[in-house]
């Protein structure tokens, strides 16, 4: 019992962190239908500057956090601006292609400097894990889940309550219609890259601390946004937190329990892609997302 | 009017009929045969060494698997990022039904006869047809581009499942037998490199035969349809799901056939070579050359498969300026392809072909400008 129980809050950490990941990924389908394949990269790229502002320039974990947040903002802006800017008005189809180049682009970039190939870590900056019974809580796993509440928690506010926010949600709901009263829609798809760039940040700051810096295992979290997303259904916040989670969860439950049974170990890698496909064959549009509806 | 069917400044068919024909005028005709003469005497020139050979062959095998791409992504209009593992599909059919089936059954000696390759090529393609039908199955229910996500897993578990599968020798190198050419065993490069070269160019001029006839038969003007516009396809009558779910498994029996080739010409597989980057790769010939245009899928690879050396060579020469410590060549590569893709899309989403076809245009008009 007390192993399941590990596996679960060891699952559900591990989703939080995918959920963070999913949401800039869910807020980039929503406002453009763009399946972002960059997420991974960002996710790196952010939690690689964490790093070089601790560790290079001296400054404390925490405030490089804020300063790395903010500079992924405009990192959004910029990729949005040089890559999805021009591809305003081209079919989607393309504009996804581009994400799978500029994934390639930035993965190469990231080679160039030192954290290509560098296995570091994070200076240790949390006390010792709390042991509960026979449990183990490692304090990253609690700070990953308090920063995707956060996030959560100031992207509701934001969708509900400020203008910029609900202008989003009425670019996601009809272009056309929210160009026609005064919308902008490109800042909103400015607008989404940053946030999704901003959330891969903070993404990448609580793998980095749970696993090290190592830029394949980064970059593989964002392919398990897909089968979370999918889950959860593409277009619904709601659904990326729960798919997250879920995903999470039965992703540690397959290395806790079949890892013995196959050969060679890492279902937990391959087992939400399983997932995913069978989500595909009998439930496509996930548990939250928006069934959709032909008038002609 | 009588038509000069040698040279023609514009289109001038007028029926269907015409408009279904594959060349527009006999100078189209006689220079692709010109071309494929001068394919043919290609390995008898004297420049043609090893490493040539290598790129030359290479860029046939990939071609094949890329028409099979550009039949799901260009016409249809579903991205495919798993092309390179329905590939590996192919090569890990060949290899075990060669392995396990054939060679008990027919009891083939050290090198396998060249009857027994003409059935295993279509064998392996329909392993691959298979499974890309069922990857293709989503489709079915789905519309947008979902599917996407699909083969992006279906690479992931086929990279993994061959891994960890003893009966695939982990995603090993598994040795595939030597052809026997009736008589001539093809072993060593000074043997390879030819054989293989004729032997892909002829699979890829019938694959190739194939594709434009299936393009321009019923069912490909139905893939174009659904691509352009699905609610408009299935309301005059085509089921926009099952189209989409054929040509995930004509894809796949492209790329079956690729694998199948690739498995032969370097006498073993191995899990390596049908990675997500091959993947991207091949999404990147497909790009580049033109999607939704049959010459750019035979284009595309070529061109990308003769950058790849130069691209080696930069990087060596860039290894100068860097530290040590940072290996230039790995990170080259992506950074080059990324920027083709991206900047391809941007500048000339209709890539190569559409420069070949601005070339064209330019001579059948000369002198005039339009």
């Amino acid at each position: 019992m007390a192993y399941f129980l590990q596996l679960l809050i060891t699952g559900i950490s591990i989703g939080s962190i995918y959920a963070l990941a999913a949401l800039g990924f869910v807020l980039i389908y929503k406002s453009s239908r763009v399946i972002n394949f960059a997420q991974g990269e960002l996710i790196a790229i952010g939690a690689f500057i964490i790093y070089a502002l601790t560790v290079w320039v001296h400054i404390p974990i925490w405030i490089s956090l804020v300063i790395t947040i903010l500079i992924s903002y405009f990192i959004g802006l910029g990729i949005e601006r040089t890559f999805l800017r021009p591809m305003i008005g081209q079919p989607i189809i393309s504009v996804i292609m581009v994400t799978i180049g500029l994934a390639n682009l930035l993965s190469g970039l990231v080679f160039f400097t030192p954290f290509g190939t560098l296995p570091a870590r994070y200076p240790d900056f949390l006390p010792d894990p709390i042991r509960f019974g026979g449990l183990i809580i490692k304090w990253e796993q609690i700070v990953g889940i308090l920063i995707t509440t956060i996030f959560i928690t100031i992207l509701m506010w934001f969708f509900t309550k400020s203008t910029l926010g609900i202008s989003m949600r009425a670019v996601a709901d009809d272009q056309m219609a929210s160009l026609s009263v005064g919308v902008s829609v490109k800042k909103v798809f400015a607008l989404a890259w940053a946030t999704a760039a901003m959330s891969a940040a903070a993404a990448g700051f609580v793998v980095g601390s749970l696993f090290g810096l190592e830029f394949g295992s980064l970059t593989a979290i964002g392919l398990r946004v897909f089968p979370v997303v999918v889950l959860g259904g593409l277009d619904s916040i709601a659904g990326a937190v729960i798919g997250g989670i879920i995903i999470g969860v039965l992703e540690q439950l397959a290395t806790g329990y079949l890892d013995g049974i196959v050969p060679g170990g890492g279902t937990g890698d391959v087992f939400p892609f399983v997932v995913l496909i069978i989500i595909l064959l009998i439930k496509p549009y996930g548990l939250f997302g928006t069934v959709e509806i032909e008038r002609v | 009017m009588a038509i000069n069917r040698w040279i023609q400044s514009g289109n001038y068919r007028r029926s269907y009929k015409e408009d279904q024909t594959i060349f527009a005028t006999f100078s189209e005709q006689a220079s692709l045969i010109v071309f494929l003469i001068f394919l043919a005497l290609v390995p008898h020139m004297p420049f043609m060494n090893r490493q040539l050979f290598r790129v030359v062959d290479l860029a046939f095998i990939y071609t094949i698997a890329v028409m099979g791409l550009n039949i799901v992504t260009g016409y249809a209009g579903q991205i495919n990022i798993g092309q390179a593992a329905f590939m590996g599909v192919g090569a890990y059919a060949a290899v075990t039904i060669t392995r396990d089936i054939a060679t008990p059954l027919f009891q083939f000696g050290k090198t396998l006869p060249f009857w027994y390759i003409i059935i295993l090529l279509p064998l392996s393609g329909l392993v691959a047809a298979l499974v890309g039908a069922f990857v293709g199955l989503p489709s079915y229910r789905l519309k947008h581009l979902y599917l996407a996500i699909a083969t992006l897993a279906f690479q992931i578990i086929f990279t993994w499942g061959v891994g960890h599968s003893p009966f695939l020798n982990q995603g090993g190198s598994i040795r595939i037998a030597r052809l026997d050419f009736f008589g001539t065993v093809i072993k060593g490069s000074k043997t390879i490199g030819p054989f293989f070269y004729y032997f892909a160019l002829i699979v890829l001029i019938i694959m190739a035969i194939a594709m434009r006839n299936i393009l321009r038969s019923k069912y490909g003007r139905a893939l174009i349809a659904v691509r352009d516009n699905d609610r408009a396809a299935d309301a005059m009558g085509i089921n926009p799901g099952l189209t989409k779910v054929y040509a995930f498994a004509i894809s796949g029996f492209f790329a079956g056939v690729a694998g199948a080739i690739f498995a032969l010409y370097n006498g073993s597989v191995i899990v390596e070579s049908f990675s997500l980057s091959t993947s991207i790769d091949f999404l990147a010939m497909a790009i580049v050359g033109g999607l939704g245009t049959m010459v750019g899928s035979l284009i595309g690879p070529s061109f990308m498969l003769f950058l790849d050396p130069f691209v080696e060579k930069f990087s060596g020469f860039a290894q100068t300026i860097f530290p040590s410590t940072i290996d230039v060549a790995t990170a080259m590569r992506p950074t080059i392809f990324g920027l083709i893709i991206v900047l391809f899309l941007i500048y000339e989403p209709r890539g190569l072909a559409n420069w070949w076809r601005l070339l064209r245009q330019y001579f059948w008009r000369w002198p005039f400008k339009y």
